[in-house]
């Protein structure tokens, strides 16, 4: 029992060490031995959990992996309209995000560095956006409640104004932004995105 | 003869679509009455067993045959 008990342990701080050195340096600027070092063992110990390095990066991303649950929480946490469910989701990936933007590094250093396994899993993980977005555009615009517009393309500006936002916020941390806070600039972001769809809110 | 009320198909969706429109189907549906949903994402199977606990439907039932899932779920 204790013995697990360590090994859970050991896994979690391998991953939590793993995780700060790839956000810092990407997946090809860290190796085994540099994770092994800060942990202060040996590769060997590092090989008894994760059978190679893309296993161990793998293993880090799929920690966030529980986002998931939180979406299906938050779609039923109030009413079903698209500018409704869209705040609530939103809330929840920005609290995920803010809480630890270490995963905001990895996913800016995987585009850069063109990890496929890193770029699936980020694409996937805004996926439940552009989906979203495109699937209750096309749907909003038989309505007419939506101007006519590209649903791809509306998604697109969506992910784009929102990375930038995290990322400014998360990261950058410029004076310019700094009155504003995340959650605050978030909320004006969907506003003026609804605004650009034209998007009503009331059944006519 | 199928065994429910109402079918949803979600194949091809992801996450939260299928789940929003199994909320908005069983919104329609009365107490008792089964929503037979035929979905694509692997994620899913987690996502309707979170769907359940929350809204205190029951899952009766969850399967999968050639990369389509299938969930029974009978309203509270």
């Amino acid at each position: 029992m204790t013995k697990r008990l360590k090994a859970a342990e050991r896994r979690a701080s391998i991953l939590a060490v793993a995780k700060v050195l790839f956000a810092d340096k990407g997946y090809h600027g860290v190796s085994v031995d540099d994770i092994a070092t800060r942990l202060g063992v040996s590769p060997a110990v590092l090989y008894q959990h994760f059978p190679s390095k893309e296993a161990l990066y793998g293993a880090v991303l799929n920690t966030i992996s529980e986002i998931r649950e939180s979406y299906v929480e938050a779609v039923l946490a109030g009413p079903l309209d698209f500018a409704g469910v869209l705040r609530r989701m939103l809330r929840v990936f920005i609290e995920s995000v803010a809480r630890d933007p270490d995963y905001l590094r990895m996913e800016m250093l995987s585009v850069l560095e063109g990890a496929s396994a890193a770029k699936q899993f980020f694409e996937n993980r805004w996926r439940s956006f552009t989906d979203y977005i495109e699937v209750s555009l096309k749907e909003l615009s038989a309505e007419g409640r939506v101007s006519p517009v590209n649903p791809k393309t509306a998604s697109l500006m969506f992910q784009g104004m929102i990375r930038e936002a995290l990322y400014e916020k998360c990261i950058v941390k410029s004076d310019r932004y700094r009155e504003t806070d995340l959650d605050a600039l978030v909320q004006q972001l969907i506003d003026l995105f609804l605004r650009a769809i034209a998007y009503q809110s009331d059944k006519r | 003869m199928a065994n429910f009320d109402q079918e949803l198909d979600a194949r091809g969706l992801n996450c939260p679509l299928p789940i929003l429109r199994a909320k908005k189907s069983i919104n329609e549906l009365n107490a008792g009455q089964v929503l037979h949903v035929l979905a694509t994402d692997p994620g899913s199977v987690k996502d309707f067993e979170a769907f359940c606990k929350q809204t205190g439907n029951a899952l009766l039932a969850s399967g999968e045959s050639e990369g389509t899932f299938t969930f029974d779920i009978r309203k509270a």
